[in-house]
């Protein structure tokens, strides 16, 4: 907690002297998350992305708070790195604000002026969330405290549509294709990428320290939500035509997805492994994805890149993309919920055609070159999984012990 | 040295083909392209000089004496090559390749102008070897090989005026209708019919052939043990397997109902359709029932399904041969008569064979023979048809005295054919019909004297329709055509192939192998027959043609190709629309309807979109209200 | 590293580098870098080598990846990468003509070639492979590069097409992944080698997805479309090769476990007869070439799956009816496409008649072909004699199903000769003889040689012993 605190500081310093230089934010905000490459792999990726998410705020240099921005995406990265390290309840719920507060300002961020009424929808049903959210979290654990089920039952749902409502869960999710289409691509590519991994964390996290034998049943609402996420998402898509609607909508199903891995939390601490692994790998995909196609629109960026997300976005194998899947269903195979495998796998089949449409409306003829280098690199990203990442799960098994 | 031989016999005439097929692909234009033909007439040759030397130095021609030749082919299924070279095949042997050289050698001159001598000349060739691999093979699945080179030779060669623009090479008056059904017949359509018959006995044979192989682990016919074969499966299963192999027998060699596809075999070149007529083709059906029978000896199984194949194929061949001898009577073109007479004698043929369950191996020699002197006799008046189309330029029988006058040898070929083939003493054919008439007496005790009387009335017809062909081809004909002459080498293809008809006559009065032939033609009844066959030769002779609505429906061959042409046809194509119209429906719930419902069910989720925070947050409540009311649920049941 | 694996890794590297030359040049590579593995599968089919060569260690529940080396393999990889080598010649005249309908350039060849590469040589890791997951994986790669290729050189609505193939076969891919996972998770492995037993449930969901990717009745509705529109050398490569790897598929999976097809023989064999024998009544109503290849590849899919309910005689004929069909179909495929070079995209029936007068090389060639699938003096000969064992030996006397089996066979002679001659013969219309490549026709006699060389020895027996060896060696 102290090297949090201490980050934080350094950060709004940063955020101070931006006034005079950004460059001074951005070599700060950069050094911070060097030094926090030392807590392992998972933290390293991390890194990677709010880094990926910096340079891009680099394409909308002409903003309002420029500078300010870096110092938020850093501490945004920071911590979700401690979110992994953590599983102190409290000091879980404090990360998951710190996470959620700078995305009210970055929201609004945009070339010219600020984007206010975007950003008061946002905070609207952030602040909701937030304050579902813990109090979900509160009534959860004395639920589990005091063996209430009532209680505990009633906390386990208000925590899941915190959850919902921050990340964008169906049918919790009709702020996000409003946003997504109207705030500037770059700043909703941090909403959508580094911001989605904290509520996970926590709310698993908690919902593992809080198990009991009412797990499993609540779990079966939770596998419901997942399954209508993923329909919600993929179907919206499909007819949707303006690239960012596209990806609110895959958002919405990859937030299912990633729910989905939630069903194995019950299960032995061997095979959990690999519902966490599977769940990571699709928020990173989603991540990286994200970035990658929202500095597509932006700015432009070669088609093959815009393929390669594309496919990893469908879960083709070897890219990134096919394992979160692969680790997903093998969590829901064990944890014997086939029929949330069987809508997962027809679900990436749904979503074939809208991918593909956005690969071909956010063809660029003279691609910028920021944005293609980003895009690429996110492509490249996409194709680390060559090798099985087995190895992820090692490093999952690292950072949950 | 034996392999050189086999590899020899089979793959000559196919090489020697090659030049002339290469040549035409790649450039039909050159003069020199015309002349390569002699090459696969050389490949014909070697053929048959190989085929005399296995007749005459493989030792003693005995019914009772087989040599096997074997070469490794499946070994792990105990599947080889397997050559066998006994009584039957050596001298099938030397009749396909002989009569295939003749036809050769009638061939260079009777097609030299045609426009696809490449295709002509490959498949014809392999046509040729084909056959004889059908003679020589031991092993079914090889003499499936050949069987199924057989087809798609006939396939080939039935088509090959693919351009179906010359009214010549037609069946039936162009134009001519009965009901829906246009009633005649271009090459590319008989071409059709062919495979299309045959295909549908072929499979069934094929199965047959696996089921032999899998129950007896064998597959060469001579080393079969089908005594055990027929206990182990019972009357049932040999009744099954039999019926479904001689499947392949009976569409190849056009037995009823499948005779529709030879008669429109006729749109092939002539020359085809004498080879498939006497050696090829059509003989390979009844010789290979022979060679099962031969080596199967039904006579030594009791066994009541074989017993019931029999009888089944000694009636079946009876009333085709009555049938097509019918049709033939009442038939005015040339090549369509004589293909109608090559379907009744291949009943006879049939019938005679299958007798042997009662009568013995003689009964087999007997319609063994019949097949040789069938074969040469039918060979020599196609190729006169064949001349006289050539010359006349017209398909039906038609010419007078002139024509005689001027094809004084095609004239005098086919007096000689018909005399010989027709069965009056003491011509050739008599003596053969006069055993057939003894194998067929044999069965009174079962069948009392049907089999004999239909056999008899079969014959009585058979001799008149061949002096009809004589007499309207060269004496009393509507026509006075003026040919144009030439024809050399058409003459001496048939001339040659008549001329070995009277040597065969001497062979069954000196040989002592024939001794029983010529005893049983100096029965009293045998000339009886006899007489009745001369009969109505000369009947025919005098009066050939008669017009009646009962000559007329024969001629129609009984109004048979509706079966083939409008009643199988119509009931396919309308499953064919069945399943389209299915097809359409599939691809339109799972491309139209489904993505539709799906684009629907998209707009409606995305109408959810309107802007409003209010309404985002009415919806969000609603949907927490009916959680907490899940959770009181839950809870009062946890 | 052994011989084969090297033969397999020429192709693979080739991919990556084709992009680099021009577009003569890149054919000759890939043709030789296909050829290297034919020739390698061809000998090694011929010694009946089986090994096992381990790629990569990996953990439970993947098990070990490596690749599988025995007569099975060779078998299919002797005949994916024979008529792909063929298929990559063929494409240089085909591709350019292609180009220039719709307007690209000849740069475009690189795409193509990148993509064409990976598709063929996708399929050929796929048969050595000896780990469920890496089967999957090729099978996915496969996909995407052929989905590409329709995508972006397809005829007709090609986008709409491709998407509408992409999505069929995804589905049948990730059915088959769940059935994968389930097993990894009940073996806690994925290697061939090292899979006990198979429940009913993954074996269920791997044969609903290759019943759709193979296809079978029903869900076949997609594969005249994908067929049809895609550019020529792809059809060629989707419908002898492709869909036919499903086949194979489940034939791996019944050599671990074959329960499930013993416990549902009847209703899946019913089911295929069914299946084939539509489909084969479906080809007599198409007026497009190759919509009529492509029902007839349905029909010929049906064998794949009676042939798989027909024991180990089944599972032989299995192997010979891929082969079988792959040589055959890629030949009247490549006819098709030449006509289409040749008569500027000339498809439809109604526009032919008796284009033996024009194209007598093509036509002797589909003559060949239409010999192939109906059995005639070609390996499909063999096929057919070992499905027909088969069907003794499971079904004895059994007439319905002896009948229906002898009128698929009966069908499929039937429609081969009926488009013979309602395309090759009959008087012709009044078209020029074209002048074209000699590319677009010699490749298929090459295929067409094996076809018939595999009838007869050393071939024949080697492959027959060979596979026999592969599944046991329990035959007489």
């Amino acid at each position: 907690m102290i090297l949090v605190l201490l980050s934080l500081l350094i950060l709004t310093f940063a955020g101070i002297l931006s006034y005079k230089d950004y460059r001074i934010s951005l070599i700060l905000s950069l050094a911070v998350l060097f030094v926090s490459l030392e807590f392992g792999g998972i933290p390293a990726i991390i890194c990677f992305l709010a880094i990926l998410n910096i340079v891009s705020l680099a394409v909308i240099r002409g903003n309002q708070i420029s500078g300010v921005d870096y110092a938020m995406v850093g501490l945004m990265a920071i911590a979700t790195i401690y979110a992994f390290i953590t599983s102190d309840i409290a000091e879980l719920l404090a990360l998951f604000v710190v996470v959620s507060v700078p995305t009210y300002l970055l929201v609004m961020v945009d070339e010219g002026k600020l984007n206010v009424d975007t950003g008061i929808k946002y905070i609207t049903f952030m602040v909701i969330a937030t304050v579902l959210f813990i109090i979900g979290t509160v009534m959860l654990y004395s639920g589990y405290s005091w063996q209430n089920s009532a209680i505990y039952f009633f906390g386990f749902l208000l925590l899941l549509i915190g959850l919902a409502l921050e990340v964008g869960i169906a049918p919790l999710h009709e702020w996000v294709p409003d946003i997504f289409a109207n705030a500037n691509p770059i700043s909703v590519s941090i909403i959508a990428s580094l911001a989605k991994f904290v509520p996970f964390i926590v709310a698993m996290k908690v919902i593992m320290i809080t198990a009991t034998e009412l797990t499993t049943s609540a779990l079966l609402v939770l596998a419901v939500f997942s399954a209508i996420s993923m329909f919600i998402g993929n179907i919206g898509a499909l007819t949707t035509q303006n690239p960012a609607r596209i990806l609110a909508y895959s958002t919405v199903a990859n937030m299912g997805y990633v729910l989905a891995a939630f069903v194995a939390i019950m299960a032995s601490k061997d095979l959990v492994y690999y519902a966490i692994a599977g769940a990571l790998l699709q928020l990173f995909v989603n991540a990286f994805g994200k970035v990658g196609f929202f500095n597509a629109i932006k700015g432009g960026a070669s088609n093959v890149s815009n393929y390669i997300l594309c496919f990893s976005f469908i879960g083709i194998p070897p890219l990134m993309g096919f394992w979160g899947k692969f680790f997903i269903i093998y969590a829901l195979v064990f944890s014997n919920y086939l029929w949330l495998a069987i809508i997962l796998v027809l679900n990436s089949a749904i979503s074939v055609p809208y991918y593909l449409r956005l690969v071909r409306i956010t063809k660029a003829s003279t691609p910028d070159m920021l944005t293609n280098i980003l895009t690429t690199t996110t492509a490249v990203v996409m194709l680390v999984t060559l090798i099985p990442p087995t190895w992820f799960v090692e490093l999952v098994s690292e950072v949950f012990k | 040295m034996i392999e050189l031989l086999l590899l020899a016999i089979f793959i000559s005439p196919v090489i020697g083909s090659l030049p002339v097929a290469f040549a035409w692909l790649l450039d039909p234009k050159r003069s020199w392209a015309r002349k390569l033909p002699i090459f696969a007439v050389l490949g014909l040759f070697i053929s048959l000089l190989c085929t005399l030397y296995i007749l005459f130095n493989f030792g003693e021609l005995d019914e009772r004496v087989y040599r096997q030749v074997k070469f490794e082919w499946l070994p792990g299924f105990n599947i080889s090559f397997t050559f066998i070279f006994d009584y039957l095949s050596r001298i099938m042997g030397v009749l396909t390749a002989l009569i295939a050289f003749l036809i050769g050698v009638y061939g260079l001159e009777y097609m030299k102008h045609d426009y696809r001598l490449g295709w002509y000349w490959f498949f014809f060739n392999l046509f040729t070897a084909s056959m004889l691999l059908v003679v020589y093979s031991d092993n079914l699945l090889l003499l499936l090989i050949g069987w199924e080179g057989l087809g798609l030779a006939s396939w080939a060669l039935i088509g090959h005026w693919f351009r179906d623009d010359d009214e010549m090479s037609f069946v039936g008056v162009v134009g001519r209708k009965i009901g829906k059904l246009n009633y005649f017949w271009s090459p590319s359509f008989g071409a059709w019919r062919a495979i299309s018959t045959i295909r549908l006995g072929d499979m069934p044979m094929f199965f047959a052939i696996a089921v032999i192989f899998f129950l007896a682990g064998n597959l060469n016919i001579s080393e079969i043990n089908w005594g055990e074969l027929s206990e182990k499966v019972g009357s049932v299963g040999i009744f099954l397997i039999l019926f479904a192999f001689l499947l392949g027998p009976f569409t190849k060699s056009a037995q009823l109902p499948f005779s529709e596809w030879l008669m429109t075999a006729m749109t092939g070149p002539t020359t085809v359709s004498a080879l498939l007529h006497s050696a090829t083709m059509v003989a390979a059906g009844t010789y290979v029932f022979m060679r099962l029978s031969w080596y199967m000896e039904p006579w030594n199984i009791h066994s009541a399904g074989i017993e019931a194949i029999y009888v089944l194929v000694l009636f079946l061949g009876l009333i085709s041969a009555l049938y097509g001898a019918s049709v033939a009577l009442g038939c005015l073109e040339r090549k369509v008569l004589l293909a109608a007479s090559t379907m009744s004698s291949l009943g006879l043929m049939f019938a005679t064979a299958s007798a042997s369950l009662w009568v013995g191996k003689f009964a087999i020699i007997v319609a063994f023979w019949y097949l040789v002197t069938h074969a040469f006799a039918k060979a020599t008046l196609f190729l006169v048809a064949g001349h006289l189309i050539h010359e006349t330029h017209n398909r039906f029988c038609v010419g007078g005295k002139e024509l005689a006058k001027h094809l004084k040898l095609a004239f005098i070929a086919t007096i000689l054919a018909t005399l010989c083939l027709s069965g009056i003493p003491p011509l050739t054919a008599y003596w053969v019909k006069s055993a057939m008439d003894g194998v067929m007496h044999h069965l009174e005790h079962e069948f009392g004297l049907i089999p004999l009387a239909l056999l008899v009335l079969t014959s009585a017809i058979y001799s008149a329709f061949l002096a009809k062909f004589l007499s309207l081809n060269f004496l009393k004909g509507e026509y006075h055509v003026k040919a144009h002459g030439g024809g050399r080498l058409m003459s001496l293809g048939y001339t040659a192939m008549v001329s070995l008809l009277p040597l065969i006559l001497l062979l069954y009065l000196y040989h002592p192998d024939f001794h029983e032939f010529v005893a049983e033609g100096f029965l009293n009844s045998s000339l009886a027959v006899g007489g009745i066959v001369l009969f109505t030769y000369l009947i025919a002779l005098y009066k050939p043609s008669l017009e009646s609505p009962v000559g007329r429906a024969l001629g129609d061959r009984l109004y048979l190709a509706f079966l083939n042409d409008y009643i199988i046809p119509a009931l396919g194509w309308t499953l064919a629309k069945l399943v389209d119209y299915s097809n359409r429906a599939i691809d339109f719930f799972c491309h139209r309807a489904i993505p539709s419902a799906f684009g629907l069910l998209s707009i409606g989720i995305r109408r959810i979109q309107s802007g409003s925070v209010e309404l985002y947050l009415r919806l969000s409540a609603a949907v927490l209200v009916a959680l907490v009311a899940i959770a009181v649920a839950l809870g009062v049941i946890g | 590293m052994s011989l084969i694996l090297f033969a397999l890794i020429v192709p693979l590297l080739v991919t990556f580098i084709l992009p680099l030359f021009k577009p003569r040049i890149a054919t000759i590579l890939s043709t030789i870098s296909f050829l290297v593995p034919a020739g390698t599968a061809l000998c090694a089919l011929l010694t009946a080598q089986r090994e096992e060569e381990l790629l990569m260690n990996l953990p439970a529940p993947i098990g070990d990846f490596y690749l599988l080396y025995d007569p099975i393999s060779h078998a299919l990889g002797f005949t994916i990468s024979l008529v792909s080598a063929m298929v990559a010649l063929y494409s240089l005249p085909y591709m350019k003509h292609r180009f220039e309908e719709i307007d690209a350039g000849l740069g475009e060849f690189r795409k193509y070639w990148f993509l064409y590469n990976l598709y063929a040589v996708s399929m050929l890791w796929l048969v050595y492979s000896g780990n469920l997951l890496l089967l999957y994986i090729f099978l996915e790669i496969s996909l995407l590069a052929s989905f590409m290729l329709i995508y972006l050189y397809g005829y007709g609505n090609r986008q709409w097409v491709g998407i509408l193939y992409f999505v069929w076969t995804h589905i049948a891919g990730v059915l088959a992944l769940t059935g994968f996972l389930i097993i990894a998770f009940e073996n806690q492995t994925l290697a061939l080698n090292e899979i006990r037993a198979i429940g009913f449930l993954p074996w269920l969901l791997i044969f609903i997805g290759m019943v759709v990717k193979l296809p079978g009745l029903g869900p076949h509705i997609w594969l005249p479309w994908a067929h049809a529109e895609a550019p020529t050398p792809v059809s060629a490569l989707l419908s002898p090769l492709t869909v036919g790897l499903a086949g194979y598929i489940l034939l791996r999976i019944y050599l671990i476990d074959s329960s499930f097809i013993s416990q549902f023989r009847d209703i899946i064999i019913a089911y295929a007869i069914v299946s084939s024998i539509y489909a084969g009544l479906s080809v007599f109503r198409q007026r497009d070439y190759k919509r009529l290849l492509a029902y007839s590849t349905v029909s010929q899919m049906g064998y794949v799956l009676i042939a798989l309910c027909l024991g180990t005689y089944g599972l032989m004929g299995l192997v010979i009816q891929y082969m079988s069909h792959a040589f055959g179909k890629a030949i009247l495929f490549m006819t098709a496409g030449a006509l289409i070079t040749a008569f500027h995209g000339l498809r439809s029936l109604d526009k032919m008649k008796g284009m033996h007068e024009f194209v007598p090389t093509i036509s002797n060639a589909a003559l060949i072909g239409f010999m192939t699938l109906s059995g005639i003096i070609t390996i499909g000969m063999l096929a057919e004699f070992l499905i027909l064992i088969g069907l003794t030996q499971v079904y004895g006397f059994n007439l319905a199903v002896i009948s229906l089996v002898v009128l698929v066979f009966v069908i499929t002679g039937l429609y081969s000769f009926y488009t013979m001659r309602e395309i090759y013969y009959g008087t012709p219309m009044g078209y020029e003889k074209p002048k074209f490549s000699r590319l677009l026709d010699l490749p298929l006699y090459a295929i067409a040689f094996f076809s018939i060389a595999f009838l007869f020895p050393p071939l024949a027996p080697a492959l027959l012993d060979g596979i026999k060896l592969a599944l046991g060696g329990v035959l007489p």
